[in-house]
Protein backbone atom coordinates (compact mmCIF):
# COMPACT_ATOMS: atom_id res chain seq x y z
CA UNK A 1 0.00 0.00 0.00
CA UNK A 2 2.27 2.77 -1.23
CA UNK A 3 -0.03 4.76 -3.54
CA UNK A 4 -1.69 7.95 -2.24
CA UNK A 5 -5.03 6.73 -3.60
CA UNK A 6 -4.91 4.04 -0.91
CA UNK A 7 -5.66 6.71 1.66
CA UNK A 8 -9.30 6.92 2.80
CA UNK A 9 -11.57 9.27 0.84
CA UNK A 10 -12.05 11.42 3.95
CA UNK A 11 -8.30 11.96 4.14
CA UNK A 12 -8.35 13.35 0.61
CA UNK A 13 -11.10 15.86 1.51
CA UNK A 14 -9.27 16.98 4.64
CA UNK A 15 -5.97 17.37 2.83
CA UNK A 16 -7.61 19.33 0.00
CA UNK A 17 -8.84 21.86 2.54
CA UNK A 18 -5.36 22.17 3.96
CA UNK A 19 -3.96 22.88 0.51
CA UNK A 20 -5.98 26.14 0.48
CA UNK A 21 -3.91 27.75 3.18
CA UNK A 22 -5.50 26.63 6.43
CA UNK A 23 -3.11 24.58 8.51
CA UNK A 24 -3.61 22.31 11.51
CA UNK A 25 -0.90 21.09 13.87
CA UNK A 26 -0.40 19.59 17.29
CA UNK A 27 2.51 21.92 17.93
CA UNK A 28 2.52 23.98 21.11
CA UNK A 29 2.85 27.75 20.67
CA UNK A 30 6.55 27.61 21.57
CA UNK A 31 7.14 24.79 19.10
CA UNK A 32 5.27 26.72 16.40
CA UNK A 33 7.47 29.79 16.96
CA UNK A 34 10.68 27.78 16.81
CA UNK A 35 9.61 25.89 13.68
CA UNK A 36 9.05 29.29 12.05
CA UNK A 37 12.38 30.52 13.42
CA UNK A 38 14.09 27.52 11.82
CA UNK A 39 12.67 28.62 8.45
CA UNK A 40 9.73 26.21 8.14
CA UNK A 41 5.99 26.60 8.37
CA UNK A 42 3.42 23.94 9.28
CA UNK A 43 1.16 22.61 6.52
CA UNK A 44 -1.08 20.24 8.39
CA UNK A 45 -1.52 17.51 10.94
CA UNK A 46 -0.89 14.19 9.19
CA UNK A 47 -1.48 10.63 10.29
CA UNK A 48 -1.29 7.03 9.19
CA UNK A 49 -2.91 3.97 10.65
CA UNK A 50 -2.83 0.22 10.23
CA UNK A 51 -4.79 -2.46 12.02
CA UNK A 52 -2.62 -5.53 11.93
CA UNK A 53 -3.22 -9.10 12.99
CA UNK A 54 0.01 -10.04 14.69
CA UNK A 55 -1.01 -13.63 15.33
CA UNK A 56 1.03 -16.10 17.31
CA UNK A 57 4.22 -18.03 16.79
CA UNK A 58 5.27 -21.29 18.33
CA UNK A 59 8.10 -21.01 20.80
CA UNK A 60 10.11 -23.54 22.74
CA UNK A 61 9.69 -23.35 26.47
CA UNK A 62 13.37 -23.77 27.27
CA UNK A 63 14.97 -22.01 24.30
CA UNK A 64 15.76 -18.32 23.94
CA UNK A 65 15.00 -17.34 20.37
CA UNK A 66 13.86 -14.50 18.20
CA UNK A 67 10.26 -14.86 17.04
CA UNK A 68 10.89 -13.68 13.51
CA UNK A 69 7.26 -13.80 12.37
CA UNK A 70 6.22 -11.51 15.20
CA UNK A 71 9.22 -9.26 14.57
CA UNK A 72 8.22 -8.91 10.95
CA UNK A 73 4.60 -8.26 11.89
CA UNK A 74 5.47 -5.51 14.38
CA UNK A 75 7.88 -4.00 11.88
CA UNK A 76 5.53 -4.12 8.88
CA UNK A 77 2.61 -2.70 10.81
CA UNK A 78 4.61 0.34 11.92
CA UNK A 79 6.03 0.77 8.43
CA UNK A 80 2.51 0.78 6.98
CA UNK A 81 1.37 3.44 9.43
CA UNK A 82 4.50 5.51 8.78
CA UNK A 83 4.16 5.17 5.01
CA UNK A 84 0.55 6.35 5.08
CA UNK A 85 1.52 9.33 7.20
CA UNK A 86 4.30 10.13 4.71
CA UNK A 87 1.76 9.85 1.86
CA UNK A 88 -0.45 12.45 3.52
CA UNK A 89 2.58 14.71 3.96
CA UNK A 90 3.59 14.10 0.35
CA UNK A 91 0.13 15.07 -0.84
CA UNK A 92 0.53 18.40 0.98
CA UNK A 93 3.88 18.96 -0.71
CA UNK A 94 5.68 18.87 2.63
CA UNK A 95 9.43 18.71 3.11
CA UNK A 96 9.10 16.79 6.31
CA UNK A 97 7.08 15.75 9.34
CA UNK A 98 8.09 16.79 12.85
CA UNK A 99 6.92 15.62 16.26
CA UNK A 100 6.09 12.12 15.00
CA UNK A 101 4.54 9.81 17.57
CA UNK A 102 4.13 6.08 17.11
CA UNK A 103 1.50 4.34 19.22
CA UNK A 104 0.09 0.85 19.45
CA UNK A 105 -3.49 0.34 20.69
CA UNK A 106 -5.26 -2.91 21.46
CA UNK A 107 -9.03 -3.23 21.36
CA UNK A 108 -11.33 -5.73 22.97
CA UNK A 109 -12.96 -6.55 19.64
CA UNK A 110 -9.74 -7.62 17.97
CA UNK A 111 -7.94 -10.46 19.65
CA UNK A 112 -4.29 -10.61 18.51
CA UNK A 113 -4.92 -7.48 16.41
CA UNK A 114 -3.53 -4.06 17.16
CA UNK A 115 -3.86 -0.60 15.68
CA UNK A 116 -0.57 1.06 14.84
CA UNK A 117 -0.82 4.83 14.51
CA UNK A 118 1.70 7.43 13.34
CA UNK A 119 0.88 11.13 13.72
CA UNK A 120 2.89 14.32 13.24
CA UNK A 121 2.90 17.81 11.75
CA UNK A 122 3.91 18.25 8.11
CA UNK A 123 6.22 21.23 7.51
CA UNK A 124 7.69 22.98 4.48
CA UNK A 125 10.74 25.19 4.13
CA UNK A 126 9.91 28.85 3.56
CA UNK A 127 12.92 29.46 1.33
CA UNK A 128 11.58 27.06 -1.29
CA UNK A 129 14.64 24.80 -1.12
CA UNK A 130 13.74 21.13 -0.90
CA UNK A 131 14.64 19.44 2.39
CA UNK A 132 13.38 16.00 1.42
CA UNK A 133 15.57 13.06 2.31
CA UNK A 134 17.90 11.02 0.12
CA UNK A 135 14.98 8.85 -1.03
CA UNK A 136 13.04 11.92 -2.24
CA UNK A 137 10.44 11.53 0.51
CA UNK A 138 9.50 14.00 3.23
CA UNK A 139 11.81 13.54 6.19
CA UNK A 140 10.22 12.29 9.40
CA UNK A 141 11.38 13.00 12.92
CA UNK A 142 10.18 12.55 16.47
CA UNK A 143 11.94 15.75 17.48
CA UNK A 144 9.87 18.45 19.18
CA UNK A 145 9.82 21.96 17.75
CA UNK A 146 12.51 23.03 20.21
CA UNK A 147 14.72 20.06 19.35
CA UNK A 148 14.15 20.62 15.63
CA UNK A 149 15.38 24.22 15.93
CA UNK A 150 18.37 23.13 18.03
CA UNK A 151 19.46 20.34 15.68
CA UNK A 152 19.32 22.75 12.72
CA UNK A 153 21.62 25.11 14.63
CA UNK A 154 24.20 22.35 15.01
CA UNK A 155 24.46 21.93 11.24
CA UNK A 156 22.64 18.61 11.13
CA UNK A 157 19.37 18.04 9.27
CA UNK A 158 16.86 15.25 9.96
CA UNK A 159 16.54 12.48 7.37
CA UNK A 160 14.00 10.16 8.88
CA UNK A 161 12.59 8.49 11.94
CA UNK A 162 14.42 5.17 12.03
CA UNK A 163 13.51 2.13 14.05
CA UNK A 164 14.49 -1.43 14.69
CA UNK A 165 12.49 -4.07 16.43
CA UNK A 166 13.07 -7.56 17.73
CA UNK A 167 10.52 -9.83 19.38
CA UNK A 168 12.38 -12.29 21.55
CA UNK A 169 11.32 -15.25 23.61
CA UNK A 170 13.36 -15.60 26.80
CA UNK A 171 13.74 -19.25 27.78
CA UNK A 172 12.27 -20.53 31.02
CA UNK A 173 14.74 -22.10 33.42
CA UNK A 174 14.59 -25.83 33.79
CA UNK A 175 14.28 -27.53 37.16
CA UNK A 176 17.92 -28.60 37.05
CA UNK A 177 19.12 -25.07 36.33
CA UNK A 178 16.95 -23.64 39.07
CA UNK A 179 18.13 -26.19 41.62
CA UNK A 180 21.74 -25.75 40.58
CA UNK A 181 21.74 -22.07 41.45
CA UNK A 182 19.26 -22.14 44.31
CA UNK A 183 20.15 -19.80 47.13
CA UNK A 184 23.06 -18.26 45.27
CA UNK A 185 23.64 -14.75 44.03
CA UNK A 186 24.99 -15.50 40.57
CA UNK A 187 24.78 -14.17 37.04
CA UNK A 188 22.46 -16.12 34.73
CA UNK A 189 24.44 -15.97 31.47
CA UNK A 190 21.63 -17.39 29.32
CA UNK A 191 19.25 -14.60 30.35
CA UNK A 192 21.96 -11.96 29.99
CA UNK A 193 22.90 -13.17 26.50
CA UNK A 194 19.28 -13.39 25.36
CA UNK A 195 18.32 -9.88 26.50
CA UNK A 196 21.61 -8.44 25.29
CA UNK A 197 21.24 -10.09 21.88
CA UNK A 198 17.64 -8.92 21.45
CA UNK A 199 18.45 -5.30 22.19
CA UNK A 200 21.51 -5.32 19.97
CA UNK A 201 19.47 -6.78 17.08
CA UNK A 202 16.89 -4.02 17.45
CA UNK A 203 19.57 -1.35 17.51
CA UNK A 204 21.44 -2.87 14.57
CA UNK A 205 18.28 -2.80 12.46
CA UNK A 206 17.69 0.81 13.41
CA UNK A 207 21.22 1.67 12.28
CA UNK A 208 20.67 -0.28 9.03
CA UNK A 209 17.69 1.96 8.29
CA UNK A 210 19.83 5.03 8.97
CA UNK A 211 22.50 3.74 6.60
CA UNK A 212 19.87 3.26 3.89
CA UNK A 213 19.04 6.96 4.25
CA UNK A 214 22.71 7.86 3.97
CA UNK A 215 22.63 9.32 7.47
CA UNK A 216 25.75 10.20 9.41
CA UNK A 217 24.15 9.53 12.76
CA UNK A 218 21.08 9.01 14.90
CA UNK A 219 20.12 11.33 17.73
CA UNK A 220 17.71 10.83 20.60
CA UNK A 221 17.87 7.04 20.51
CA UNK A 222 15.55 5.36 22.95
CA UNK A 223 14.89 1.74 23.75
CA UNK A 224 11.37 0.60 24.58
CA UNK A 225 10.36 -2.83 25.85
CA UNK A 226 6.86 -4.24 25.93
CA UNK A 227 5.37 -7.68 26.29
CA UNK A 228 2.10 -6.53 24.69
CA UNK A 229 -0.22 -9.54 25.00
CA UNK A 230 2.33 -12.32 24.77
CA UNK A 231 3.18 -12.97 28.42
CA UNK A 232 6.24 -11.93 30.36
CA UNK A 233 8.76 -14.20 28.63
CA UNK A 234 8.12 -12.73 25.17
CA UNK A 235 9.28 -9.16 24.83
CA UNK A 236 9.39 -6.68 21.96
CA UNK A 237 12.52 -4.53 21.99
CA UNK A 238 11.96 -1.37 19.93
CA UNK A 239 14.74 1.08 19.18
CA UNK A 240 13.81 4.51 17.81
CA UNK A 241 15.68 7.66 16.88
CA UNK A 242 16.01 10.42 14.30
CA UNK A 243 18.61 9.87 11.59
CA UNK A 244 20.52 13.03 10.71
CA UNK A 245 23.07 14.11 8.13
CA UNK A 246 25.64 16.86 8.37
CA UNK A 247 24.81 19.79 6.12
CA UNK A 248 27.53 21.43 4.08
CA UNK A 249 29.83 23.90 5.77
CA UNK A 250 31.13 24.24 9.27
CA UNK A 251 28.81 25.60 11.90
CA UNK A 252 30.03 27.50 14.91
CA UNK A 253 27.58 27.15 17.74
CA UNK A 254 26.92 30.25 19.81
CA UNK A 255 28.34 30.01 23.31
CA UNK A 256 25.53 29.62 25.84
CA UNK A 257 25.05 32.40 28.35
CA UNK A 258 24.15 31.92 31.98
CA UNK A 259 20.76 33.26 32.97
CA UNK A 260 18.88 33.65 36.21
CA UNK A 261 15.13 33.35 36.08
CA UNK A 262 13.16 36.11 37.75
CA UNK A 263 9.99 34.02 37.72
CA UNK A 264 8.65 32.57 40.91
CA UNK B 1 13.02 -3.97 6.41
CA UNK B 2 16.37 -5.46 7.33
CA UNK B 3 16.05 -9.21 7.58
CA UNK B 4 15.50 -10.30 11.17
CA UNK B 5 17.57 -13.03 12.65
CA UNK B 6 21.19 -13.88 12.32
CA UNK B 7 22.98 -13.78 8.98
CA UNK B 8 23.73 -17.46 9.28
CA UNK B 9 20.02 -18.20 9.51
CA UNK B 10 20.24 -19.85 12.92
CA UNK B 11 17.86 -18.89 15.67
CA UNK B 12 18.50 -18.40 19.33
CA UNK B 13 21.21 -16.27 20.88
CA UNK B 14 24.58 -16.84 19.27
CA UNK B 15 27.68 -17.46 21.25
CA UNK B 16 29.48 -14.52 22.72
CA UNK B 17 32.09 -12.81 20.61
CA UNK B 18 35.53 -14.08 21.35
CA UNK B 19 38.10 -11.72 20.00
CA UNK B 20 40.85 -13.25 22.01
CA UNK B 21 40.79 -10.37 24.45
CA UNK B 22 38.41 -11.92 26.93
CA UNK B 23 35.35 -10.07 25.63
CA UNK B 24 31.91 -11.44 26.42
CA UNK B 25 29.83 -9.11 24.25
CA UNK B 26 27.20 -10.72 22.05
CA UNK B 27 27.84 -11.06 18.33
CA UNK B 28 25.18 -8.49 17.44
CA UNK B 29 27.03 -5.89 19.49
CA UNK B 30 30.10 -6.35 17.31
CA UNK B 31 28.04 -6.01 14.14
CA UNK B 32 26.25 -2.90 15.38
CA UNK B 33 29.41 -1.16 16.52
CA UNK B 34 30.98 -1.69 13.08
CA UNK B 35 28.16 0.34 11.50
CA UNK B 36 29.23 3.51 9.68
CA UNK B 37 26.74 5.89 11.31
CA UNK B 38 26.87 7.05 14.88
CA UNK B 39 24.02 6.64 17.33
CA UNK B 40 23.41 8.67 20.42
CA UNK B 41 21.01 8.44 23.31
CA UNK B 42 21.56 12.11 24.12
CA UNK B 43 18.72 14.59 23.93
CA UNK B 44 19.15 17.18 21.19
CA UNK B 45 20.20 19.97 23.62
CA UNK B 46 22.76 17.60 25.15
CA UNK B 47 23.91 16.58 21.68
CA UNK B 48 24.41 20.24 20.75
CA UNK B 49 26.33 20.94 23.95
CA UNK B 50 28.44 17.85 23.32
CA UNK B 51 29.44 19.16 19.87
CA UNK B 52 30.19 22.57 21.31
CA UNK B 53 32.57 21.03 23.84
CA UNK B 54 34.46 19.30 21.07
CA UNK B 55 33.06 15.85 21.80
CA UNK B 56 31.93 13.75 18.85
CA UNK B 57 29.34 11.00 19.54
CA UNK B 58 30.41 7.61 18.24
CA UNK B 59 27.84 5.07 19.40
CA UNK B 60 25.21 4.27 21.94
CA UNK B 61 26.90 1.71 24.15
CA UNK B 62 25.34 -0.55 26.73
CA UNK B 63 25.96 -3.32 29.19
CA UNK B 64 23.67 -5.86 30.82
CA UNK B 65 23.81 -8.48 33.49
CA UNK B 66 20.98 -10.70 34.66
CA UNK B 67 21.51 -11.97 38.17
CA UNK B 68 19.68 -14.41 40.33
CA UNK B 69 19.45 -12.54 43.57
CA UNK B 70 19.10 -14.94 46.46
CA UNK B 71 17.51 -12.51 48.85
CA UNK B 72 16.54 -15.16 51.30
CA UNK B 73 18.73 -17.99 50.17
CA UNK B 74 21.70 -19.59 51.87
CA UNK B 75 23.48 -17.19 54.16
CA UNK B 76 20.51 -14.88 54.13
CA UNK B 77 18.00 -16.38 56.52
CA UNK B 78 14.45 -15.15 56.21
CA UNK B 79 13.23 -16.75 59.37
CA UNK B 80 13.90 -15.23 62.72
CA UNK B 81 16.52 -16.88 64.80
CA UNK B 82 18.75 -17.83 61.88
CA UNK B 83 21.02 -14.79 61.95
CA UNK B 84 24.39 -15.39 60.33
CA UNK B 85 25.86 -13.51 63.25
CA UNK B 86 25.72 -14.53 66.87
CA UNK B 87 23.35 -12.62 69.10
CA UNK B 88 25.00 -9.41 70.23
CA UNK B 89 27.07 -6.82 68.47
CA UNK B 90 30.23 -8.83 68.88
CA UNK B 91 28.99 -11.65 66.66
CA UNK B 92 29.55 -10.01 63.28
CA UNK B 93 32.87 -10.15 61.51
CA UNK B 94 35.12 -7.13 61.89
CA UNK B 95 33.84 -4.19 59.82
CA UNK B 96 30.33 -5.61 59.42
CA UNK B 97 27.52 -3.70 61.11
CA UNK B 98 25.40 -5.57 63.65
CA UNK B 99 23.71 -4.56 66.86
CA UNK B 100 21.12 -6.18 69.06
CA UNK B 101 18.24 -5.03 71.26
CA UNK B 102 16.90 -6.65 74.40
CA UNK B 103 13.38 -6.51 75.78
CA UNK B 104 13.08 -3.79 78.46
CA UNK B 105 10.25 -5.49 80.27
CA UNK B 106 12.42 -7.12 82.88
CA UNK B 107 12.13 -10.58 81.53
CA UNK B 108 8.39 -10.63 82.12
CA UNK B 109 7.22 -12.46 79.01
CA UNK B 110 3.55 -11.81 78.22
CA UNK B 111 3.23 -14.53 75.63
CA UNK B 112 5.28 -16.89 73.50
CA UNK B 113 5.10 -14.32 70.71
CA UNK B 114 6.63 -11.54 72.76
CA UNK B 115 9.90 -10.57 71.07
CA UNK B 116 12.46 -10.49 73.82
CA UNK B 117 15.26 -9.54 71.44
CA UNK B 118 15.88 -7.94 68.08
CA UNK B 119 18.78 -7.35 65.78
CA UNK B 120 19.97 -5.02 62.99
CA UNK B 121 22.63 -6.42 60.74
CA UNK B 122 24.34 -5.65 57.47
CA UNK B 123 23.89 -8.16 54.60
CA UNK B 124 27.25 -8.15 52.79
CA UNK B 125 26.20 -11.04 50.50
CA UNK B 126 23.41 -8.88 49.05
CA UNK B 127 25.76 -5.92 48.65
CA UNK B 128 28.37 -8.09 46.95
CA UNK B 129 25.78 -9.55 44.56
CA UNK B 130 24.59 -6.06 43.63
CA UNK B 131 28.18 -4.93 43.11
CA UNK B 132 28.86 -7.98 40.95
CA UNK B 133 25.78 -7.39 38.77
CA UNK B 134 26.43 -3.66 38.40
CA UNK B 135 30.14 -4.26 37.84
CA UNK B 136 29.55 -6.85 35.10
CA UNK B 137 27.10 -4.59 33.24
CA UNK B 138 29.45 -1.62 33.64
CA UNK B 139 32.49 -3.53 32.37
CA UNK B 140 30.49 -4.55 29.26
CA UNK B 141 29.52 -0.92 28.64
CA UNK B 142 33.17 0.11 28.90
CA UNK B 143 34.16 -2.79 26.65
CA UNK B 144 31.71 -1.63 23.96
CA UNK B 145 33.07 1.92 24.28
CA UNK B 146 36.62 0.63 23.95
CA UNK B 147 35.63 -1.37 20.86
CA UNK B 148 34.62 1.82 19.02
CA UNK B 149 37.75 3.67 20.11
CA UNK B 150 35.92 6.09 22.40
CA UNK B 151 37.71 8.33 24.87
CA UNK B 152 34.72 8.44 27.18
CA UNK B 153 31.05 7.72 27.77
CA UNK B 154 28.66 10.53 28.67
CA UNK B 155 25.04 10.63 29.76
CA UNK B 156 25.25 7.25 31.48
CA UNK B 157 21.91 5.93 32.72
CA UNK B 158 21.62 2.82 34.85
CA UNK B 159 18.63 0.88 36.05
CA UNK B 160 17.97 -2.19 38.08
CA UNK B 161 14.69 -4.00 37.63
CA UNK B 162 13.05 -7.23 38.55
CA UNK B 163 12.03 -9.25 35.50
CA UNK B 164 8.44 -10.35 35.86
CA UNK B 165 7.89 -14.05 36.51
CA UNK B 166 11.57 -14.86 36.25
CA UNK B 167 12.75 -14.28 39.82
CA UNK B 168 15.82 -12.54 38.52
CA UNK B 169 17.13 -8.99 38.47
CA UNK B 170 18.55 -7.21 35.45
CA UNK B 171 21.25 -4.56 35.63
CA UNK B 172 21.20 -2.27 32.59
CA UNK B 173 23.64 0.54 31.89
CA UNK B 174 23.80 2.62 28.73
CA UNK B 175 25.42 5.82 27.58
CA UNK B 176 26.82 7.62 24.55
CA UNK B 177 30.44 6.90 23.66
CA UNK B 178 32.32 10.01 22.53
CA UNK B 179 35.64 10.89 20.99
CA UNK B 180 37.44 14.09 21.91
CA UNK B 181 37.93 15.99 18.64
CA UNK B 182 41.55 16.64 17.75
CA UNK B 183 42.77 14.30 20.49
CA UNK B 184 44.98 11.34 19.73
CA UNK B 185 43.30 7.93 19.88
CA UNK B 186 43.99 6.08 23.08
CA UNK B 187 44.13 2.38 22.20
CA UNK B 188 43.96 0.17 25.24
CA UNK B 189 43.08 3.01 27.59
CA UNK B 190 39.95 2.59 29.69
CA UNK B 191 37.32 5.16 28.61
CA UNK B 192 36.15 7.59 31.29
CA UNK B 193 32.45 7.58 32.13
CA UNK B 194 30.02 10.07 33.60
CA UNK B 195 26.33 10.39 34.41
CA UNK B 196 26.55 13.98 33.18
CA UNK B 197 25.88 15.24 29.69
CA UNK B 198 25.17 18.52 27.96
CA UNK B 199 25.52 21.80 29.78
CA UNK B 200 25.96 20.13 33.16
CA UNK B 201 29.07 18.40 31.86
CA UNK B 202 30.24 21.63 30.21
CA UNK B 203 29.89 23.49 33.51
CA UNK B 204 31.81 20.77 35.35
CA UNK B 205 34.72 21.11 32.92
CA UNK B 206 34.56 24.91 33.11
CA UNK B 207 34.76 24.57 36.87
CA UNK B 208 38.06 22.74 36.45
CA UNK B 209 37.00 19.12 36.97
CA UNK B 210 37.19 16.17 34.58
CA UNK B 211 35.09 13.02 34.92
CA UNK B 212 36.87 9.79 35.82
CA UNK B 213 34.10 7.19 36.14
CA UNK B 214 30.61 6.60 37.39
CA UNK B 215 30.57 5.17 40.88
CA UNK B 216 27.72 3.30 42.53
CA UNK B 217 27.22 1.06 45.54
CA UNK B 218 24.45 -0.50 47.57
CA UNK B 219 24.11 -1.13 51.29
CA UNK B 220 21.63 -3.57 52.75
CA UNK B 221 20.56 -3.74 56.38
CA UNK B 222 18.13 -6.27 57.81
CA UNK B 223 15.96 -5.36 60.79
CA UNK B 224 14.53 -7.94 63.14
CA UNK B 225 12.26 -5.95 65.35
CA UNK B 226 12.25 -6.51 69.10
CA UNK B 227 9.09 -5.99 71.17
CA UNK B 228 9.24 -2.20 71.43
CA UNK B 229 9.91 -1.70 67.71
CA UNK B 230 7.21 -4.19 66.79
CA UNK B 231 4.58 -2.50 68.98
CA UNK B 232 5.45 1.00 67.76
CA UNK B 233 5.46 -0.04 64.10
CA UNK B 234 2.26 -2.04 64.37
CA UNK B 235 0.46 0.71 66.24
CA UNK B 236 -0.20 -1.49 69.28
CA UNK B 237 -0.04 0.01 72.76
CA UNK B 238 2.84 -1.04 74.96
CA UNK B 239 1.34 -3.29 77.62
CA UNK B 240 1.54 -2.48 81.27
CA UNK B 241 0.85 -4.69 84.23
CA UNK B 242 -2.71 -4.51 85.44
CA UNK B 243 -4.19 -4.19 81.98
CA UNK B 244 -4.52 -1.31 79.56
CA UNK B 245 -1.57 0.22 77.81
CA UNK B 246 -0.12 3.41 76.48
CA UNK B 247 0.99 4.64 73.11
CA UNK B 248 4.11 6.76 73.52
CA UNK B 249 5.17 9.44 71.08
CA UNK B 250 8.73 8.28 70.66
CA UNK B 251 11.44 7.66 68.15
CA UNK B 252 11.60 4.09 66.83
CA UNK B 253 15.22 3.84 67.77
CA UNK B 254 15.99 0.48 66.20
CA UNK B 255 14.71 1.59 62.78
CA UNK B 256 16.36 5.00 63.02
CA UNK B 257 19.68 3.38 63.70
CA UNK B 258 19.20 0.89 60.86
CA UNK B 259 18.48 3.70 58.37
CA UNK B 260 21.45 5.65 59.70
CA UNK B 261 23.66 2.58 59.34
CA UNK B 262 22.47 1.88 55.79
CA UNK B 263 23.29 5.43 54.68
CA UNK B 264 26.58 5.44 56.49
CA UNK B 265 27.59 2.08 55.00
CA UNK B 266 26.80 3.08 51.42
CA UNK B 267 28.84 6.26 51.83
CA UNK B 268 31.73 4.15 53.11
CA UNK B 269 31.43 1.79 50.12
CA UNK B 270 31.56 4.70 47.65
CA UNK B 271 34.30 6.51 49.54
CA UNK B 272 36.42 3.40 49.19
CA UNK B 273 36.17 3.68 45.39
CA UNK B 274 37.11 7.37 45.13
CA UNK B 275 40.78 7.35 46.08
CA UNK B 276 41.87 11.01 46.23
CA UNK B 277 39.07 12.15 43.92
CA UNK B 278 35.68 13.61 44.79
CA UNK B 279 32.11 12.63 44.02
CA UNK B 280 29.93 14.94 41.94
CA UNK B 281 26.13 14.78 41.73
CA UNK B 282 25.74 12.24 44.51
CA UNK B 283 22.25 10.75 44.55
CA UNK B 284 21.20 8.49 47.39
CA UNK B 285 18.02 6.44 47.08
CA UNK B 286 16.67 4.47 50.02
CA UNK B 287 14.27 1.62 49.47
CA UNK B 288 12.47 -0.09 52.32
CA UNK B 289 11.01 -3.54 51.94
CA UNK B 290 8.52 -4.13 54.74
CA UNK B 291 8.24 -7.77 55.77
CA UNK B 292 6.02 -8.15 58.83
CA UNK B 293 5.61 -7.05 62.43
CA UNK B 294 8.24 -4.30 62.18
CA UNK B 295 10.76 -6.44 60.29
CA UNK B 296 12.32 -4.66 57.31
CA UNK B 297 15.10 -4.74 54.77
CA UNK B 298 16.59 -1.33 54.06
CA UNK B 299 18.62 -0.79 50.91
CA UNK B 300 20.46 2.40 50.05
CA UNK B 301 21.94 2.96 46.61
CA UNK B 302 24.39 5.81 46.13
CA UNK B 303 25.60 6.86 42.69
CA UNK B 304 27.52 9.78 41.27
CA UNK B 305 30.42 10.73 39.05
CA UNK B 306 33.97 10.48 40.34
CA UNK B 307 35.71 13.70 39.26
CA UNK B 308 39.28 14.98 39.39
CA UNK B 309 40.50 18.57 39.41
CA UNK B 310 42.70 19.42 36.45
CA UNK B 311 42.74 23.21 36.41
CA UNK B 312 41.77 26.22 38.47
CA UNK B 313 38.22 27.46 38.36
CA UNK B 314 37.53 30.02 35.63
CA UNK B 315 35.01 32.52 36.99
CA UNK B 316 31.78 32.50 34.99
CA UNK B 317 30.30 35.76 33.70
CA UNK B 318 27.43 37.07 35.84
CA UNK B 319 24.08 35.56 34.84
CA UNK B 320 21.62 37.60 32.78
CA UNK B 321 18.25 38.09 34.48
CA UNK B 322 15.40 36.69 32.40
CA UNK B 323 11.64 36.45 32.62
CA UNK B 324 9.88 33.53 30.98
CA UNK B 325 6.74 34.36 29.08
CA UNK B 326 5.12 31.00 29.81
Amino acid sequence: MTQPQDLPKEAGHRLEELEHGLFTSDLSVNEFLLIKEAGFHPLGFVMGSSIYHTGIQARRWNKSQELTKLTEAMYNARELAMTRMEEEADQLGADGVVGVRLDVNYYEWGRDAAEFIAVGTAVKAEDGVSHRNALGKPFTSDLSGQDFWTIMQTGYVPQGLVMGTCVFHIAHRGLGQALGSMGQNVELPNFTQALYEARELAMTRMQDEANQLGATGIVGVRLEEKSHQWGSHTIEFLSLGTAVTKSAGDVTLPKPITVISLDN
Amino acid sequence: MPAPGRPDGADGPPDAVDTGTGTDLPEAAGRRLESGSFSSGLTVPDFAACLQMGLRPVALVQGFCVMQWGWYGAGSPYSRGLSPYAFGSGGAPRGVYSESYSCPHGGMVYSNEHRIWGQNYQQPWVEEAWAEGFGSAYSRLVEEAGAVGAHGVIGVVDSTRHLADMNVTEFHILGTAVVVEDAAPAPGATPWTTYLAGQRLAKLVEAGYMPVSVVAALSSVRVWAYCVTEMLMEGRPLSTFGGGGYMPVAEVEQLSRAHLAARSLVREHVRGKLGHDTLQGALIVANTQRLAQGDEVIECALRGTRVRRFKDFDPLPPPRPTVRLT
